[in-house]
């Protein structure tokens, strides 16, 4: 078993349950220990650093000291999350300033600090294609997807250093993932393209324009499902794709499941989920 | 009357039968090509003849004019032969060992070459190929290109790995540096263009060569591999000019030797590809250079300019403004790494289409108005190299700078940036004039050093109207004045030198539509390089202040101080209450009306989830409705942990 500090995200444990449903089950068939860190908080999402970017690198560091305790590198399933602990680990490794400053508070207010050096942040993806491999993965399927299936990253983690050894501007490690599991990736345009999750409070109609644009041309290039790496930008795809196809007026119809869940339904868990998958992929992303 | 004693047939024939309906005893259409048949052939074979094998004596003088009558009906002029070479009396040459002279070349007289003018005139280039498996070759390739320049050489270090097969014989001058691996094998890259080669037998009876060969005398297959390539380059017709040289694990030693010795002579082989052996020792002479040379003085070096060719396929965004059609032309070519991408542009629309329309650079040094979108990135034309975007055999995408209305084909136009720039003045506007004193006696209208060079480095980006594209949100939103613009904005609203009327009008642009809030996710600039980052910082920068400004009004106010307030509460992010807070009942009504709502309660049951989980964003109050299975979070862990962060650092939350 290889062990990980485990960093669900913003949403992983609370709006998006069926993310902690099936990763839970998929890291256990692929010898990955998932370890608690216990008393972890919200990253900030980007949201706090607007008002107060100190603070949000405080809490940061707070996890990252939580994870370091633990004796593990951090894992996570939201590409999001993965951009802003990335930024957060690689502002505290380079700038001393800001690590004595940050680890001051720490102390003070947690009794621990944080040496930055050795830690590192993973998304999932980039575990699973460079440290388990995908001939394990491929290995452990039990149910061949045989799906059209499409991939989206999201910008967030799509910079030098935080996607593991994947392209930045042209990443293909999902679509590895995806033939290893059984599936039939479709390339398009826009899989690394914002749909403007940290404004789907704030902005209306752009925010819903840029959310239909990576529908529309997921579908277009003939998906029946899109994949996301990124919990939060599932939010906008999933429970938005009915507003966003109106305003953009665009076809934006589309089976939307998280990262996690796709590979757990080829792990053979959540059989009945996989079912109802299908069908919907069937009806809907033809 | 010399007759033909070799006919053979070149790539890229287009199987017409003109040959084969003019002299069907010699040539035979299959397939995929025209073939020279087995029974004039000495060798038997029935192919394209790119071995060489000579027609059979009793058939040559039958067949030399009909074989000269098919290649010139040959319509791609794939046909080629050879004449049996002649003495001056008409009698056929003795074709044993042929001692060719060579040519007196025109010298010219020249203060710099001396008689050396003539063979460094023209074509200079060296191709340097390296068969390596751990490296060993490689840097002796690097190496062996460096010192080719002492020659006058235009030397290049070529990865066999990938390499186009059918390009080997456009070269003049070739040196390969290879070593041996396993039980006499190919190294792992050079194993492709070694198949192809045997496969394809191509005439390379233009190139000199010669080889530098590493193994290792434990094994039995001692250096096969160069000696692999220097029996192949010579079957097929190469000349060497240095013996190949056998290495063994010590190898420094004798490819030094090797390249002292081969690179003077290769160097002597001339734009026409002819060896001027009489001009050897004058080329070693020059190659030693004089005492002028400037010696190495240690740390400085050079960065390599020059990069390998690269066979890449351009696809190129194309738009006809008359016909309103828009598509994708599609480019195999073969360019410099080092070429930039506005020297790629201008060589197809010299070459292929003079009527592709790009915005192209007057000056040397960057252009933000060359800016356009290659393989995903926001980059300008002039500056980027091909071998910064894109591997061999790779494929470069090329579109026009998203956010701005296409011209024609790459070229945009930037009004919507110049409009918004000018409506916003984000030029210096001192108040009151410089000369004047502030109240505590500090002079107005200048600056500290210290605020002028951060002002300057938070300025200091490659162009505003480049940055405005590296936004996700520019392209489908037309009110938002874009990143760059902001960025100037924010900078302008921060420089001590500005009136305060004048700051308060940057706040406010910052502020109201069009400003920083209309941004949908900062995290699509951020990635975009050093100047995207810097763009990101400047603006949550600005978000910060204008927080503190306009006290956590609207709609970004509320969604900040609510998300950070959640967070302080519980440790994490409360959803239900955040959409609450920041859309307000209207909103949430909103949400009702269109459908999202409903996505929402039913998010869990689409996967098959407990239906429950959805309903309790319907039933359970205070909450509001929304995909949230907890309606009031618990606290993590260490809770007090947070709270006495968020105390030390930021109380207004």
């Amino acid at each position: 078993m290889v062990k990980y500090s485990y960093y669900p995200g913003n949403v992983a444990r609370q709006a998006s349950q069926e993310v902690e449903d099936t990763i839970q089950p998929l890291a256990k068939s692929l010898g990955i220990e998932l370890i608690e860190m216990i008393g972890y908080s919200s990253d900030g999402g980007d949201i706090i650093k607007q008002g107060n970017p100190e603070l949000q690198l405080a809490l940061n560091a707070r996890n990252f000291a939580i994870a370091q305790r633990n004796g593990h590198n951090i894992i996570t399933p939201c590409a999001s999350a993965q951009g802003i602990m990335f930024e957060a680990l690689t502002t505290l490794q380079n700038d001393p300033i800001a690590l004595a400053k940050t680890n001051r508070v720490l102390e003070d207010t947690t009794g621990m600090t944080l040496d930055p050096s050795t830690l590192e942040t993973n998304h999932l993806l980039h575990i699973l294609v460079d440290e388990i491999g995908l001939d394990k993965v491929e290995a452990a399927v039990v149910n061949q997807l045989d799906l059209d299936i499409a991939c989206y990253y999201g910008p967030h983690m799509q910079r030098e250093g935080a996607c593991g050894n994947d392209d930045v501007w042209n990443p293909n490690y999902m679509e590895k993932l995806i033939t290893a599991l059984g599936g039939r990736p479709v390339d398009f345009p826009s899989k690394t393209m914002s749909v403007g999750n940290p404004s789907l409070l704030t902005l209306g109609e752009s925010v819903m324009k840029m959310t239909a644009k990576v529908l529309a041309d997921s579908k277009k290039a003939g998906a029946q499902v899109l994949v996301s790496a990124c919990t939060l930008s599932h939010y906008n795809l999933d429970s938005y794709q009915g507003k966003a196809g109106r305003i953009a007026k665009l076809d934006t119809a589309l089976p939307v499941v998280n990262l996690t869940e796709i590979i757990a339904f080829a792990l053979g868990h959540h059989i009945d989920r996989f079912a109802q998958l299908r069908t919907r992929a069937l009806i809907i992303g033809s | 009357m010399p007759t033909i004693t070799k006919v053979w047939i070149e790539e890229d024939c287009i199987t017409c039968d003109a040959c084969e309906d003019i002299l069907p005893e010699v040539f035979s259409i299959t397939d995929d090509s025209s073939f020279i048949k087995a029974e004039v052939r000495e060798d038997g074979k029935f192919d394209r003849n790119t071995g060489f094998s000579m027609i059979k004596p009793e058939f040559r003088a039958e067949y030399s004019d009909i074989i000269e009558e098919a290649a010139e009906a040959c319509p791609v002029e794939i046909i080629k032969f050879e004449y049996e070479a002649v003495e001056a009396d008409g009698a056929p040459a003795t074709p044993v060992e042929e001692i060719v002279e060579a040519t007196p070349v025109a010298i010219e007289t020249s203060a710099d070459d001396g008689v050396l003018a003539g063979v460094l005139a023209g074509d200079r280039s060296l191709a340097v190929f390296f068969g390596s498996q751990t490296g060993n070759a490689a840097g002796l390739a690097e190496k062996t290109v460096k010192m080719a320049a002492n020659f006058g050489l235009d030397a290049s270090v070529i990865d066999m790995d990938g390499y186009d097969q059918s390009r080997l014989s456009s070269h003049k001058r070739v040196l390969i540096i290879t070593s041996t691996w396993g039980e006499g094998e190919m190294p792992d890259n050079a194993e492709s263009l070694w198949i192809a080669t045997c496969a394809s037998n191509p005439s390379l009876s233009g190139i000199h060569y010669s080889i530098c060969a590493i193994g290792d005398t434990s094994y039995d297959e001692y250096c096969k591999a160069g000696h692999d390539w220097d029996g192949k380059f010579s079957d097929l017709g190469a000349t060497c000019i240095q013996a190949i040289q056998e290495c063994d694990v010590d190898f420094d030693e004798p490819w030094a030797q090797w390249v002292d010795q081969v690179l003077p002579r290769i160097a002597c082989v001339d734009a026409d590809g002819v060896f001027q052996e009489e001009l050897v020792e004058a080329m070693i002479a020059y190659g030693a250079g004089d005492e002028e040379v400037p010696a190495d003085d240690g740390d400085f070096s050079p960065g390599q300019i020059e990069q390998p060719e690269i066979s890449l396929t351009l696809k190129i965004f194309r738009y006809d403004p008359i016909k309103a059609q828009s598509g994708y032309d599609t480019v195999a070519c073969v360019l410099p790494g080092h070429a930039t991408i506005q020297d790629a542009l201008i060589a197809i629309a010299r070459e292929i289409d003079g009527s592709l329309t790009f915005n192209q650079g007057q000056i040397g040094g960057l252009s933000p108005l060359t800016g356009l979108k290659a393989n995903g990135r926001i980059v300008s034309a002039d500056t980027m190299r091909l071998c910064d975007l894109v591997a061999a055999d790779g494929t470069l995408t090329l579109e026009p700078l998203p956010g701005y209305e296409v011209v024609k084909d790459l070229m945009v136009s930037y009004d919507r940036y110049d409009t918004d720039r000018a409506n916003s003045k984000p030029w210096m506007v001192a108040d009151p004039r410089q000369g004047e004193r502030l109240a505590s006696g500090a002079p107005m209208g200048v600056m500290a050093s210290a605020k002028a060079t951060a002002l300057h480095a938070m300025a200091d980006v490659g162009g505003l109207q480049m940055i405005n594209s590296m936004s996700d949100t520019y392209m489908v939103d037309d009110n938002y004045s874009g990143p760059g613009l902001n960025l100037q904005r924010w900078v302008r609203s921060q420089d001590p030198r500005s009136g305060s009327g004048h700051q308060r009008s940057m706040f406010d642009l910052l502020q109201k539509n069009g400003g920083v809030w209309d941004e949908a996710d900062i995290s699509s600039i951020y990635r975009h390089g050093i100047d995207g980052a810097q763009a990101a910082d400047a603006l949550y920068a600005a978000r910060a202040r204008l927080l503190a400004e306009f006290k956590f009004t609207g709609k970004p106010g509320r969604m900040v101080k609510g998300y950070s307030r959640s967070v302080k509460l519980t440790g994490n992010v409360n959803e239900t209450s955040l959409y609450r807070s920041v859309l307000g009942p209207l909103g949430l009504g909103s949400n009702i009306m269109n459908g999202v709502s409903l996505r929402m309660m039913l998010g869990f049951t689409r996967n098959g989830g407990p239906m429950m989980r959805g309903f309790q964003g319907m039933l359970a109050p205070p909450a509001g409705i929304g995909k949230i299975p907890d309606m009031i979070n618990f606290k993590v862990d260490n809770h007090h942990e947070i709270v006495a962060i968020f105390n030390k650092l930021d109380r207004r939350f």
